[in-house]
C-alpha cells in the first residue's frame, strides 16, 4: 500500500470519527444536568431571565435542531461561539493550546532519551540487578498519583528551594522551559516506566528471534546486531505506544496542568465542563479527536519508514 | 470556599458560592512599584464584564473594579458617601429621589451624563437578560431631567435604596459605547469603564489583566499605578504554592485547613476578614420528610453547630443562631438559635412519622461542602433519618435545587448590603421569585414581613421586624443555619503597599465579640 493510499485512508477515516464523535459529546453534554444559562447568569437571576438567555443563545430549540445548526456550521468550517465568553471557539482553542503543545513536546524530550537507556540497560541482562533496580523504581514512578507527585515536587523545588514557578507558561522559549519544567517532569515520571517496560519486553523478545540468529550466523558483531537489527525491530510497538501516549496527553493533561495552573488545553476543558460551555466541549473533543487521528497517521508513517516490511 | 484537592472535580464553585454578592474593589494604601504587577488569586472566575449579566462570585469583583456607582461605601466608617452622584435629595414621601452627578469621565474620556445612567439603570431594572433586577425592585421610572440630573421614582417609599444604588450591579456603563458597538461586542474584551480601574487584557479562563483608568473621577485614585492581575487558579493547593513562592500577591478563598501554616509563614499576612457570609443547609419542603415541621425541628435540632463551625473551620467562624447572615444589621444576636439536643430531635421525629425516611443530602466538590454534607448525614442518622450523599458539580447543583429534587444541600450565601431587605428576599420570602433560596419555604406572614420592613423608614421599628423574620424563620427551621465564616485572604508581604484595607465594606454589625474584631463584608478592597 503506498503511502499516499494510507494518508486518503485516514483522512476518509477522519470525517466519520468527527461525525460520531460529534453526535455522541453533543448529546453527552446536552444532557448532563446543568443549565448554562443559570451557571452564566448566577444563583439569584430569575427564571424569566434565565429563560431569555436561553432563548438568545437558542438552548431553548429542541435538540435536533440545535444539532443541525451546529453540524451545518461545522461544515462551514465554523465550530461556533463560547456561550460564556461570546468569543470563537477556535480563537480560545489556539490561546490555550500552544502551552499543551509546548509540555507535550517537553514531555517527550525528557522521556524518550531515559527510557531507550533503562530498557537497553534493563534487556542487557534480562533479570540482572540492573533491570530490576529499574524495574523497582519504575513501579513506584507508575504508582505514584501525578497530582500527589505534583503538589509535591511544586512544594520542594518551586516554594522549598525555589529553583521552579509553581503556576502558569511563563514568556518566551527559556520562560516556558523554566515553567513547564515541573509539569513536564510530573508527567514524565509516569511515562518513562511505561515505555520502558514495553521496549524492554520487545527487546528481550528479539534476543531469540530468527533474524537475529541468521545476522549472528553472518558474522556480524553483537554491536551491529543490537543497534541495526533489534533496536529498530523493538522500537516499532513502543512507537505505537508513544503516538497513544501523545495523543493522551494532548486531550487529558488535565490533572498536571491543573496542579501547575497551566492555561492549557486541560484547564480549559476543565472549566467549559464546569460552566456548560456546549461549543467550547464539543470543540475540544474535535480538536483531540483530529490529534489523534493524525498522531496516528504520523506513526505509522514513521513505522513504514523505520520497517520496510510495512511498505510492502 | 472552595477547596478542591487535586483532582479532577475541580471545585464546584465559582457559582456555587452561595449567592455571593458583593461589590469589591481593590484598596492599595501605598503605591506598589509603578511598573510592577499586583497579582492576585482566586477560584472565581470572570465570565462576563457586562455588569448587568452576572452574579456569581468572580464577576462581581471585577465589576466592583470597572465600574462606579452612584453612591460609594466609606472604607473605614461604612456609611454610604457621594459616588458619581455628588449629592441627592429624597422627596418627604420618601418615593422620588433626585441625584447630581458631579463632573466625571468615562474612560474614553467622554462625559459621565444622566442619560448613561438613567440607561444603565433601566437595563439592570428592566432588561430580560439581566441577572439581578431584584435591588432595583421597587423603582418605577429612572429618567434623566438634565444632562447632570437624574430622577429616580419609586412605586412607594422603599427604606433599603440608596444601599441598593451602591451595590456591584449598579455599575454605570456608557450608553453610546453600547449603543454603537452592541451589547455584546461593547463587553466582549475592553468594556468603555466608569470605575477606578480599565481592562488591558482579558484572557477568558485565565486571567483578566486591569490597568489604572486615568479618567477615573476620584482623583489620586487608585493609589498604585501597578496593573492589576486577577489570576484564576481552580487548586487551593495550587494557589498557596504560588503566594509561598513569591509568584503573586494575594489568595482568596485559603482552605481552613491551610491558615494556620500560612500564619507561620514570615512573608505572608495571613487575615480572617468580616464577612456577611452564612454557611447554611437547605431543606427541602416541597417533599417529604422536610415538608414536615416536626421533622425539619428533629433535623435542626440533630446538629451540634459549634462543633461543626469547629471541626471545618477549625475554630475561625462563629455558630449561627438565624437564618441570616450575622452581619446584616437588624440582626437579632440575642436569639438563642436552634439548642442541639439529639434526644428532643428523636422524639420529635418519631411523633413526625419520618422514622427511616432517605434524605438525599447533595454535596459540591469542595472540602468544606463534603465535610458538611458527612457531619450531617452522621448526625442525622443518629437520630434515624435515612441519609444519603449525593456529590455534584455547581452545574447540577443547581439544576437539582431548582427543581427541588433534593432533600438537603450544604451552601452557603453573603450579602451585597449591610441592609437586610434583599438577604430576607434571597433566603425566606416565598414570593419574591426566589423560591426561599430554592427551599420552597413560603411563609405568607413572612412574606408580608418582608415588604413591611422596607416601608418602614424607623429604624427601631425596622429591627423589630427583621427580629420577628428570623425568629420564626428559625423556629420552622427554614433552613439550618451553620456558622458564620470570615474570608480568609492571605497576602504577600514582599509588595510593601499591597494592602486589601479589611474594613472596606464598613463595620456594619455592632457585635462586641472578640473573636469577630470587625464585621463587614471585606469587599476586599477599595475603596476607590
Amino acid at each position: 500500500m503506498s503511502l499516499l493510499q494510507l494518508i486518503a485512508r485516514r483522512l476518509l477515516q477522519l470525517i466519520g470519527v468527527l461525525a460520531g464523535i460529534s453526535l455522541v459529546t453533543f448529546l453527552l453534554v446536552h444532557m448532563a444536568p446543568g443549565d448554562p444559562a443559570r451557571l452564566m447568569a448566577g444563583e439569584r437571576a430569575s427564571p424569566e431571565t434565565i429563560a431569555a438567555i436561553r432563548s438568545q443563545y437558542g438552548l431553548d430549540l429542541p435538540l435536533w435542531r440545535q444539532f443541525l445548526t451546529y453540524l451545518t456550521n461545522l461544515v462551514s468550517g465554523d465550530i461556533g461561539l463560547s456561550l460564556r465568553f461570546q468569543r470563537p471557539v477556535s480563537q480560545l482553542i489556539e490561546q490555550f493550546m500552544w502551552p499543551t503543545l509546548f509540555l507535550t513536546g517537553y514531555v517527550l524530550c525528557l522521556a524518550i532519551p531515559p527510557t531507550v537507556a533503562l530498557a537497553i540497560l534493563g534487556a542487557r541482562r534480562p533479570g540482572g540487578i540492573a533491570d530490576q533496580i529499574i524495574r523497582l523504581v519504575g513501579i513506584a514512578g507508575l504508582t505514584i498519583p501525578v497530582f500527589w507527585l505534583g503538589i509535591m515536587m511544586s512544594r520542594f523545588f518551586g516554594v522549598s528551594l525555589g529553583w521552579f514557578p509553581v503556576s502558569g507558561y511563563g514568556t518566551g522559549f527559556a520562560g516556558h522551559l523554566h515553567h513547564l519544567f515541573l509539569p513536564a517532569l510530573s508527567t514524565a515520571i509516569w511515562l518513562v516506566p511505561v515505555l520502558t517496560q514495553s521496549l524492554r519486553a520487545a527487546l528481550i523478545e528479539k534476543t531469540t528471534a530468527d533474524f537475529v540468529t541468521a545476522a549472528r550466523a553472518q558474522g556480524a558483531t553483537e554491536r551491529q546486531i543490537f543497534w541495526q537489527t533489534m533496536l529498530p525491530n523493538a522500537v516499532l510497538p513502543t512507537l505505537n505506544l508513544l503516538g497513544v501516549m501523545v495523543a493522551f496527553m494532548i486531550g487529558g493533561a488535565i490533572i498536571v496542568e491543573t496542579v501547575y495552573a497551566v492555561p492549557g488545553l486541560g484547564t480549559l476543558m476543565v472549566n467549559a465542563l464546569l460552566g456548560r460551555d456546549y461549543y467550547v466541549v464539543q470543540g475540544l473533543t474535535l480538536i483531540f479527536a483530529v490529534s489523534t487521528v493524525l498522531i496516528t497517521l504520523m506513526v505509522d508513517l514513521l513505522t513504514a519508514f523505520i520497517d520496510p516490511r510495512v511498505r510492502l | 470556599m472552595n477547596s478542591f484537592s487535586g483532582s479532577r472535580t475541580r471545585a464546584a464553585g465559582a457559582v456555587l458560592h452561595g449567592a455571593a454578592l458583593v461589590a469589591m474593589g481593590l484598596c492599595w494604601a501605598v503605591p506598589a512599584f509603578a511598573d510592577d504587577a499586583i497579582r492576585i488569586v482566586s477560584p472565581y472566575q470572570t465570565t462576563t464584564l457586562d455588569p448587568m449579566r452576572s452574579a456569581a462570585a468572580g464577576n462581581i469583583e471585577t465589576y466592583g473594579q470597572l465600574y462606579s456607582r452612584l453612591l460609594r461605601r466609606n472604607s473605614e466608617t461604612g456609611a454610604l458617601e457621594p459616588g458619581l452622584a455628588e449629592k441627592w435629595e429624597i422627596s418627604p414621601d420618601g418615593k422620588t429621589y433626585t441625584f447630581h452627578l458631579r463632573d466625571a469621565n468615562f474612560s474614553d474620556g467622554s462625559p459621565i451624563t444622566a442619560s448613561d445612567v438613567a440607561f444603565s439603570l433601566e437595563r439592570i431594572r428592566s432588561d430580560k437578560k439581566s441577572a439581578y433586577p431584584a435591588p432595583l425592585g421597587a423603582v418605577e421610572s429612572v429618567t434623566a431631567a438634565d444632562p447632570k440630573t437624574v430622577l429616580v421614582t419609586l412605586k412607594s417609599a422603599f427604606a433599603p435604596f440608596l444601599g441598593n444604588a451602591e451595590i456591584w450591579n449598579m455599575g454605570i456603563v456608557s450608553k453610546a459605547d453600547v449603543e454603537k458597538r452592541g451589547e455584546e461586542a461593547a463587553f466582549a474584551s475592553v468594556p468603555v469603564t466608569s470605575g477606578p480601574y480599565e481592562v488591558k487584557q482579558w484572557k477568558p479562563n485565565e486571567r483578566l489583566i486591569l490597568e489604572p483608568n486615568s479618567h477615573y473621577w476620584r482623583k489620586g485614585y487608585p493609589k498604585s499605578d501597578a496593573t492589576v492581575e486577577l489570576i484564576e487558579v481552580a487548586s487551593p493547593e495550587t494557589r498557596i504554592a504560588m503566594l509561598k513562592a513569591g509568584e503573586i500577591d494575594a489568595v482568596r478563598a485559603v482552605p481552613w485547613a491551610q491558615v494556620d501554616e500560612l500564619k507561620a509563614v514570615d512573608t505572608i499576612d495571613m487575615r480572617l476578614e468580616p464577612s456577611t457570609t452564612i454557611y447554611m443547609t437547605l431543606l427541602n419542603h416541597k417533599r417529604e420528610p422536610f415538608s414536615n415541621l416536626k421533622a425539619r425541628q428533629a433535623a435542626g435540632m440533630a446538629i451540634d453547630n459549634k462543633a461543626m463551625a469547629k471541626a471545618i473551620t477549625r475554630g475561625y467562624a462563629e455558630p449561627a443562631n438565624t437564618t441570616l447572615p450575622g452581619s446584616v444589621d437588624f440582626h437579632d444576636k440575642d436569639y438563642p438559635g436552634i439548642a442541639y439536643d439529639p434526644a428532643k430531635a428523636k422524639e420529635l421525629l418519631a411523633e413526625s412519622g419520618m422514622v427511616g425516611h432517605e434524605v438525599k443530602i447533595l454535596a459540591a466538590a469542595d472540602a468544606p461542602s463534603q465535610q458538611t454534607a458527612l457531619l450531617i448525614q452522621a448526625q442525622w442518622q443518629a437520630i434515624g433519618l435515612k441519609p444519603v450523599i449525593v456529590n455534584v458539580d455547581s452545574g447540577a447543583w443547581w439544576d437539582a435545587t431548582g427543581k427541588g429534587d433534593y432533600d438537603a444541600a450544604a451552601n452557603w450565601w453573603y450579602n451585597e448590603t449591610p441592609d437586610p431587605d434583599l438577604a430576607v428576599r434571597w433566603a425566606v420570602c416565598g414570593s419574591c421569585g426566589s423560591n426561599s433560596y430554592n427551599t420552597f419555604y413560603a411563609n405568607p406572614k413572612v412574606d408580608e414581613l418582608v415588604e413591611q420592613g422596607t416601608k418602614e423608614a424607623e429604624p427601631v421599628k425596622r429591627a423589630e421586624i427583621y427580629k420577628e423574620i428570623q425568629k420564626v424563620t428559625t423556629e420552622e427551621v427554614a433552613q439550618i443555619p451553620l456558622y458564620y465564616a470570615p474570608n480568609a485572604v492571605a497576602y504577600s508581604k514582599r509588595l510593601q503597599g499591597l494592602k486589601l484595607t479589611p474594613r472596606c465594606n464598613g463595620p456594619w454589625k455592632r457585635r462586641p465579640s472578640a473573636s469577630d474584631p470587625t464585621q463587614a463584608r471585606p469587599r476586599i478592597g477599595a475603596c476607590p
